[in-house]
């Protein structure tokens, strides 16, 4: 939903008497630790009546479908045609602007979408899903019909291998959000595939299953069996509510941790099969070119990763005062299992200490740590490096680029640096050779 | 790095075995005081261990680990025991239903459909249809994706070379992905097209047709199938194109073909330090050299051209967003909003509300002018200009919104 003025009014005049007044506070407040009681000036805020105290709120369900505040009407998800197709925005991407979030948790309306051929609108009446190949009994199903299945929900992050894919190179985007925001994190419902299989019969020849997609790319992609059978699932459930179109409404793929293409939106078809498909979206594309001039191809999970998502270029430190005691914060995620710890830097790699884990830790999530920071107002190269139960830990970029190269596109996981100046300025800067 | 450092790369190798935390302390020993501050890190990562630790078995096909789903608890989550047995919902797809759904195509050819067409048919189609994105011949240029084109030649090891090239010393051509140099299989351009292009319109495409436009691109990127050259009137049909074998054939990893499939991967994802990177927990003292030399120290990089092309653009301010202007509202509908609303809205104030046609009926009878008149200079409880200071016109544009809203 669009957050503009036409659902909110205020009017103009007493907008711009708002304005007056908590510009003027803030200054105030940006001073005020420093200077004694006296002579303090007092904040307009506490000595007068605010106007929404004085006034009859909204009613209950005028926006029958909630909305956030209009004040945080900057918090969206951004794109840049660099990224797309010719400044295409059919096929293109969109970020989820990290530095705004908290816990774990997307919210539906920020979590990050990529597109092959525009944002199908699949009409849920007419959707149907057909399982069909090496089993015993091929079906179709209706909506309601797969959502008769036992369901389970998970929390799973959702990355696209593209992830940063811009910064091979070198950085690129000054902000959190288009330098790493092409993944999310939220629940998901649906039904685990092995309880489907279990009814329809797997044949046993059957060790790759092809996933296609309703919309106009058709996107289709091959997925091992084994994975499958572990914990690949069909959801139509986010964060309680039905999908996004924007997410493959109303029936995506999920495999947990591994890239968020292989999870096929506006899904139609499953088929089992015994070779692989070779679709154009793990031949062409989603393949990572390495310096030996070859690709490596069915790259499947999203390498354990990081970043600190405050400070950061959106959020930086210039307000705070040699002294200030902070909080860094940040997320870590890693596809082959479960983050286990992660560490944090403040030179750049060099030497590094312990961030502690923090809120829930669980397998192919979203997982926050914490670290607390006495501010001393120096110059620094701030990194973490996360490492998890699979036996991973998070590359350097030359550790990265010395298996890799500099022309892979996918599975960027290297570690990130914000270099903060001495007046608490960040930006995107990387630490290689 | 590897390759530089033997001690990292032994490293590497315990990572893969599963001791990380020796791994950490090993890495750290390069100093005396990092060993001392490692192992008490590593300490007390040990005792908070319960929290994220969920039995995990190694030996995933991605390089991971799994976890074991046991009565009732899968890692964090618990799930229903009961027996889904006979849930059972959906009905058996009809053989019609299958054949319409499932139009893929294996690299063999298998799943191909009847059907053909010509080099010259797919150059009309392909300049009516493909060439306004992916440009003349497929040579791309619009920002759209290039379909041919791209040095094709191979060194000793049968690696065609353009891919080698690495946009990071010097300035290196970026290697192209096309048909000719990239893609491994033919039956993907057939089917691609066929259910995905062209963009706007999808599976517009006849079957023949798309014969046609796949000899086309193929023919722009020079191959030949069975040694014969593809020339214009070439026809392209199921056999044939299962017969092509596109240059970069042999150009991915780990194998993903026959019987041993599935174990190459996993082997391949096993030893990720060697095949993919991986990190190493170091923590005091840490060097780390690259570069083509492997030596180089690294360094800062700023960014040199920030790509600040953003839609919308970067705002990270709390305040309200700017008020849209409704194109089609009435001229006087935003003032009158914003100064008469508040006593015309409803006649309890004995004015006549907005909206009710008998009691602007009976102000009309007055005749316009009048009207105006009595809202300028005001009339028992409707002051002057409605208590506002607006110019004559303004006031004038407003009454003409309240008596067109009240028909
Ligand atoms: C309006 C622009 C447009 C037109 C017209 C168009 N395409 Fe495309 N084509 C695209 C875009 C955009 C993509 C990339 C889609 C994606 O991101 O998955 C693409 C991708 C492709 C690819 C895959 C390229 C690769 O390397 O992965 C092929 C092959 C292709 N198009 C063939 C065709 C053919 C054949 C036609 C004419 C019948 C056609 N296209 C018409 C825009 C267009
Ligand atoms: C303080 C309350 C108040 C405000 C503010 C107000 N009006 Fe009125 N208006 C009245 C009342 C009461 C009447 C009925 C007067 C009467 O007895 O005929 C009236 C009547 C009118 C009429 C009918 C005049 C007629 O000849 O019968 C018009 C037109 C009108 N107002 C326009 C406006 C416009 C335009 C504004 C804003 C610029 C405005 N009013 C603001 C109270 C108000």
């Amino acid at each position: 939903m669009n957050k503009t003025l036409e659902t909110e009014e205020l009017d103009s005049t007493s907008r711009r008497e708002f304005f007056k007044t908590t510009a003027s506070v803030g200054t105030i407040a940006a001073t005020s630790m420093l200077v004694p009681n006296t002579v303090l000036a007092d904040d307009e805020n506490i000595m007068h009546h605010v106007k929404w105290g004085t006034t009859l709120g909204h009613e209950v369900n005028k926006f029958p479908y909630g909305m956030p505040p209009l004040y945080e009407h900057n918090v969206v998800r951004r794109t840049s045609p660099l990224m797309s197709s010719a400044g295409d925005m059919h096929a293109a991407i969109s970020m989820t602007p990290l530095a705004d979030l908290s816990g774990i948790i997307v919210p539906n309306g920020l979590h990050f979408t990529r597109t092959h051929n525009g944002v199908a609108q699949v009409d849920p009446n007419k959707f149907r899903l057909m399982i069909h190949g090496l089993v015993e009994k091929p079906i179709v199903l209706t909506l309601d019909e797969l959502k008769r299945y036992p369901s389970e929900s998970r929390i799973l992050f959702m990355e696209c291998p593209s992830n940063s894919a811009a910064e091979w190179k070198g950085p690129q985007f000054g902000s959190l959000q288009m330098a790493k925001g092409m993944m999310s994190c939220a629940e998901w419902t649906g039904v685990r595939l092995k309880t489907i299989l279990d009814e329809l019969g797997l044949k046993p020849e059957a060790k790759w299953m092809l996933a296609e997609g309703s919309d106009g790319s058709e996107m289709s992609r091959t997925v091992p069996v084994e994975k499958v059978l572990d914990d690949a699932m069909i959801v139509w459930g986010q964060n309680g509510e039905a999908l996004r179109n924007e997410q493959g409404y109303p029936v995506r793929l999920m495999l947990p941790g591994w890239e968020a293409n292989l999870c096929v939106k506006w899904l139609k078809r499953l088929e089992f099969g015994d070779k692989p498909w070779y679709a154009k979206e793990e031949t062409s594309k989603y393949t990572a070119l390495t310096a030996s001039g070859k690709a490596i191809q069915h790259f499947y999970a999203n390498e354990v990763n990081s970043v600190i998502t405050y400070p950061c270029p959106e959020r930086d430190w210039t307000d705070l005062k040699k002294g200030d005691v902070v909080e860094i914060e940040g997320l870590a995620w890693t596809g082959h299992g479960t983050i286990k710890g992660v560490d944090i830097s403040f030179d750049g790699g060099k030497n590094w200490v312990e961030a502690q884990l923090k809120g829930l830790v669980l397998p192919k999530a979203w997982t926050r740590f914490s670290y607390m920071h006495k501010y001393d107002g120096k110059p620094m190269l701030l990194q973490s490096r996360s490492y998890d139960d699979s036996d991973n830990v998070q590359p350097t970029v030359n550790q990265e680029k010395a298996v890799v190269g500099v022309e892979g596109v996918y599975h960027r996981n290297a570690i990130m640096t914000w270099k903060i100046t001495d007046m608490g300025k960040v930006s995107n800067v990387q630490v290689r050779s | 790095m590897f390759k530089l450092d033997r001690k990292l790369t032994t490293i590497g190798m315990v990572l893969v075995a599963g001791v990380t935390f020796s791994v950490m302390t090993a890495c750290a020993a390069e100093s005396k005081d990092g060993a001392k501050e490692s192992k008490k890190a590593a300490a007390e990562t040990s005792n908070s261990a319960t929290v994220g630790v969920y039995a995990s078995k190694p030996g995933a096909l991605d390089g991971g680990v799994t976890y074991p789903r046991e009565n009732g608890i899968y890692t964090a989550y618990r799930y229903n025991t009961q027996s889904t047995k006979g849930v059972n919902p959906g009905r058996a797809a009809t053989a019609n239903e299958i054949k319409a759904w499932d139009l893929d195509a294996l690299p063999d050819g298998s799943g191909l459909p009847e059907g053909e067409g010509s080099v010259e048919l797919g150059d009309e189609l392909y300049e009516a249809q493909c060439a306004v994105c992916h440009g003349e011949f497929g040579a791309g240029g619009s920002g759209y994706p290039q379909l041919s084109g791209g040095n094709m030649d191979k060194d000793e090891n049968g690696v065609i070379i353009t891919l080698k090239n690495q946009r990071v010393y010097g300035s290196t051509d970026a290697p192209k992905r096309t048909v000719g140099t990239y893609w491994p299989v033919a039956t993907t351009l057939f089917t691609y097209i066929r259910d995905a292009m062209p963009y706007a319109h999808p599976k517009s495409l006849s079957n023949d047709e798309t014969y046609a436009i796949t000899a086309y691109i193929l023919a722009q990127n020079e191959i030949e199938i069975d040694g014969e050259e593809m020339d214009d009137e070439y026809v392209l049909n199921k056999e044939k194109l299962a017969k092509v074998v596109l240059p970069n054939r042999d150009g991915f990893y780990p194998n993903i073909d026959g019987p041993n499939a599935i174990e190459d991967i996993r082997a391949f994802y096993a030893d990720r330090a060697k095949n993919i990177g991986a990190g190493t927990r170091c923590m005091t003292d840490c060097k780390d050299p690259g570069g083509p030399d492997g030596k180089t120290p690294a360094a800062v990089m700023e960014i040199k051209y920030e790509m600040s092309d953003v839609t919308p653009p970067y705002a990270y301010d709390k305040t309200l967003p700017p008020k849209k202007k409704d194109e089609n509202a009435h001229p006087g509908k935003e003032a009158y909003e914003a100064n008469c609303v508040l006593c015309h809205k409803t006649d309890a104030m004995g004015a006549p509300a907005v909206g009710d046609k008998a009691a602007w009926d009976i102000v009309m009878k007055k005749g316009l002018d009048k009207v105006y008149h009595n809202t300028i200079h005001g009339i028992n409880g409707m002051p002057a200009k409605g208590g506002t200071s607006l110019p004559d016109d303004k006031i004038k544009q407003m009454v003409d919104y309240m008596i067109e809203a009240s028909k």
